[in-house]
């Protein structure tokens, strides 16, 4: 009984003990806060990493090669994806290589010369994009009109429809920038510009990255040539396509890959400039409840579409079916990996912590030793003396690590006016909102982690008070008991 | 003439028996300085003894070793018929907490206890949380009771710093009896007490111990307290040379 009773006792009869406890508090409180603060980051980063990525991507091999049947355009199997009631929507992509150079070079010029490298030609990602239905887009304006007059149209939700098209969403957003030159009209992004040549068959229009459109000192109804190479049926060689087409506009997608090399056109237009060597090249389908379906509708996805024959059975089939975590592995394990190094540093805060507990029971056990001394005469077990001095640093740990929580916990949640509270009066922003892409300052506390920074804080003190607790149970009573 | 201190000659049995008791302390690397060459001590219960001899003598020394809380390089120690550093290291801290009582000079108690929590600090180490929960109400009044037997009935709540010299002697000396022990072990109990305060206190012990009908060991260098004792043992050049209930022929 005494252990935990005089434990007590001294923790508070030495002001020095609360340091100990205020440093497991202020470990436990930024731990909880800096992890918070963290796991919001990375999983705004993990928004980030996703990027236009729909939930699932369905790319079957359509090589001859790998002796498939599948078909070769996209209807089939849409059709067989929509009919899923988990999914929401899906439309069909085609993703091929191209080659842009600087205005008025012709390609196949700078190819045989071999000049300067400025005239290097440029590596584009094209990109054929099905666009939306005339309901879909005329639905918007509708809806726009009926809220003139007071009364609300619902969304329009239509299964066939890819609605989480980010295009669209990006393309009906403000305008970028003055250098820069928005499309026409965002739901007919394709349609011709009005300043084009009129001379010759008319052109496809294309949509450029921004920074692309920037760099390239491009100007709305240019015309760029684009050059692509796909295999002649017939001979089995790769010669060089060339084809003109309009710019009629550009768009902005925030990522810097997609800006500065991803070209969108017409799905139709892209194939019939690669001579329907593919129709398509995926097809992207976004879940109703992708958090909760993603694992069984992959599967079911799978199985499904190769027993119509949509995607090849055999090793390669799960390659052709996966989750867009499953298509961007390696940099969410990245962001994981980050994760976890960061728990580790910071868990130094709490070796810190542990240290001021040891350095003040170190000092105890020396200011102590009379009263070691005399319980030990009075029949205490040098044992009891050891466990005595770790109650203290679990009291330390137990008073420290649950205001901490309590602390760190409310901090995390409240982070937000917390931090305007804190910028306005030191006077300095402390969050540049500018800086960072986000307008509040992410952050997401996570029960599991608080508990584990509540355990580490326990194990940290009880290991670092072993030392001096193991030192006070050796101290011979006697030294300390014949003087005063 | 019988000249084994440690033969029972009196109907009373033995509460403790040391014999050839040796004790040398280290000093610096190689030498070391031996305190007791060897010293055969009989306590019979009831009994209250004096143990006298000059500063330095090995009085404390002794004293140490017969509470447990020093081990002897030679010699044995029996106490209720059985070695206790053959016993284990919880027994004995039992038997010191059980059977013996310690009084000394500087006081002894836990700066940060109040009176009462000092003397009920015995029993809270004899017992687990769940036992001293039970007994904690009788106990308390136990003490309380004691205490102010000892004219400390205002001082219960207070801390040894704000007690004077006599009230913390008493105070420890609650805390020894407490246990009720079968011997109490005085390390010069009124050496840092004036001589009226000595006195007061000294007397209070002399008078439980008689009520209690237990064995005391009193360690002093001051004769007119020993006068006090019905047996004397002196302590010099590390061994009994007088003991009154057996005086050494010459
Ligand atoms: N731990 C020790 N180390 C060295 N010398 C000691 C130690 N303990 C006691 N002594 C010495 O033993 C002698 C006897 O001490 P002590 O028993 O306290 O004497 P007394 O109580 O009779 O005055 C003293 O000279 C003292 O210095
Ligand atoms: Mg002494």
């Amino acid at each position: 009984m005494y252990r935990s009773f005089l434990s007590w006792r001294y923790l508070f009869a030495r002001r020095t003990n609360l340091i100990g406890m205020v440093g497991i508090l202020v470990a436990v409180a930024a731990l909880i806060l800096i992890l918070s603060i963290m796991t919001g980051f990375l999983d705004a980063s993990r928004d980030a990493v996703r990027g236009s990525l729909a939930d699932i991507i369905i790319e079957p091999n359509q090589g001859v090669e790998a002796g498939s049947e599948v078909p070769r355009d996209p209807y089939e199997l849409l059709h067989a994806v929509r009919s899923d009631e988990r999914v929401q929507a899906a439309t069909s992509q085609l993703i091929w290589a191209g080659l842009i150079t600087q205005r008025g070079k012709k390609l196949d010029h700078i190819l045989a010369s071999q000049g300067s490298t400025a005239n290097n030609p440029i590596l584009v990602q094209l990109v054929g994009i099905d666009t939306a239905g005339p309901l879909r887009v005329t639905w918007p304006a509708l809806q726009a009109a009926v809220r003139t007059v007071g009364g609300i149209l619902p969304d329009l939700h239509v299964q066939d429809e890819f609605d989480t098209t980010r295009l669209l969403a990006a393309l009906t957003g403000e305008a970028s920038g003055p250098t820069l030159a928005p499309v026409e009209n965002p739901l007919f992004p394709f349609a011709p510009p009005s300043r084009r040549p009129r001379r010759g068959r008319p052109k496809a229009s294309v949509l450029v990255g921004e920074q692309l459109f920037d760099i390239f000192n491009m100007r709305r109804g240019d015309i760029l040539q684009i050059g692509t190479i796909v295999q002649d049926p017939e001979t089995g060689e790769w010669p060089l396509n060339n084809r003109e087409f309009v710019v009629a506009g550009t768009f902005r997608s925030g990522q810097n890959e997609a800006d500065m090399g991803r070209i969108y056109l017409d799905r139709g237009e892209l194939s019939d400039f690669l001579g329907h060597f593919r129709d398509y090249t995926q097809v992207l389908v976004a879940a109703r409840d992708y958090e909760h379906d993603a694992a069984s509708l992959t599967a079911d996805l799978r199985r499904d579409l190769a027993e119509r024959g949509l995607i090849s059975e055999g090793p390669r089939g799960p390659y052709e079916v996966r989750t867009w975590e499953e298509f961007r592995v390696n940099l969410l394990g990245a962001i994981e990996n980050e994760r976890v190094l960061m728990a580790i540093m910071l868990s130094l805060v709490l070796v810190v912590a542990g240290f001021t507990i040891f350095a003040i029971l170190s000092m105890m056990v020396s200011e102590k030793r009379r009263d070691i001394g005399i319980l030990l005469a009075l029949g205490a077990t040098p044992r009891g003396i050891r466990q005595m001095f770790l109650f203290i640093a679990f009291w330390d740990a137990l008073l420290g690590s649950l205001a901490g929580a309590l602390l760190g916990t409310w901090g995390a949640l409240r982070i937000d006016p917390l931090e305007r509270a804190l910028s306005r009066f030191f006077g300095v922003e402390i969050f540049n909102r500018q800086v960072y892409l986000f307008d509040h300052i992410p952050s997401i506390v996570q029960p599991l982690a608080v508990a584990l920074i509540v355990l580490g804080a326990f194990a940290c003190a009880l290991l670092f008070a072993a030392i001096p607790a193991w030192r006070a149970s050796k101290l011979d009573p006697l030294a300390a008991l014949r003087y005063e | 003439m019988n000249t084994d201190p440690t033969r029972r000659d009196s109907p009373a049995p033995v509460v403790l028996r040391a014999h050839g008791i040796r004790r040398a302390f280290a000093l610096g690397k190689a030498r070391s300085l031996e305190i007791l060459h060897g010293i055969d001590i009989a306590l019979h219960r009831g009994e209250r003894v004096a143990l006298m001899g000059a500063s330095g003598a090995g009085k404390s020394t002794l004293l140490h070793i017969l509470g447990l809380l020093d081990r002897p390089d030679e010699g044995e120690i029996e106490i209720d018929g059985r070695d206790p550093w053959a016993c284990s290291v919880a027994e004995r801290a039992s038997i010191r907490n059980q059977r013996l009582g310690f009084v000394f000079q500087f006081y002894h108690l836990l700066p940060e206890l109040t009176a009462i929590e000092n003397v009920l600090l015995p029993s809270m180490i004899a017992r687990g949380a769940v036992d001293w929960r039970r007994s904690r109400g009788e106990l308390r009044a136990r003490a309380e009771h004691a205490l102010a037997e000892f004219g400390l009935a205002d001082r219960m709540r207070h801390k040894p710093p704000q007690l004077s010299g006599g009230e913390r002697q008493r105070v420890a000396i609650a805390r020894a009896l407490f246990t009720d022990p079968e011997l109490l072990l005085a390390d010069e109990p009124t050496g840092n007490l004036d001589k009226a305060t000595g006195e007061t206190v000294l007397e209070l012990l002399l008078a439980e111990q008689e009520k209690r009908g237990l064995s005391m060991l009193l360690v002093t260098h001051d004769s007119r307290l020993a006068a006090h004792c019905e047996r004397v043992l002196t302590i010099e050049d590390g061994v009994i040379q007088a003991d009154s209930a057996h005086p050494i022929p010459l």
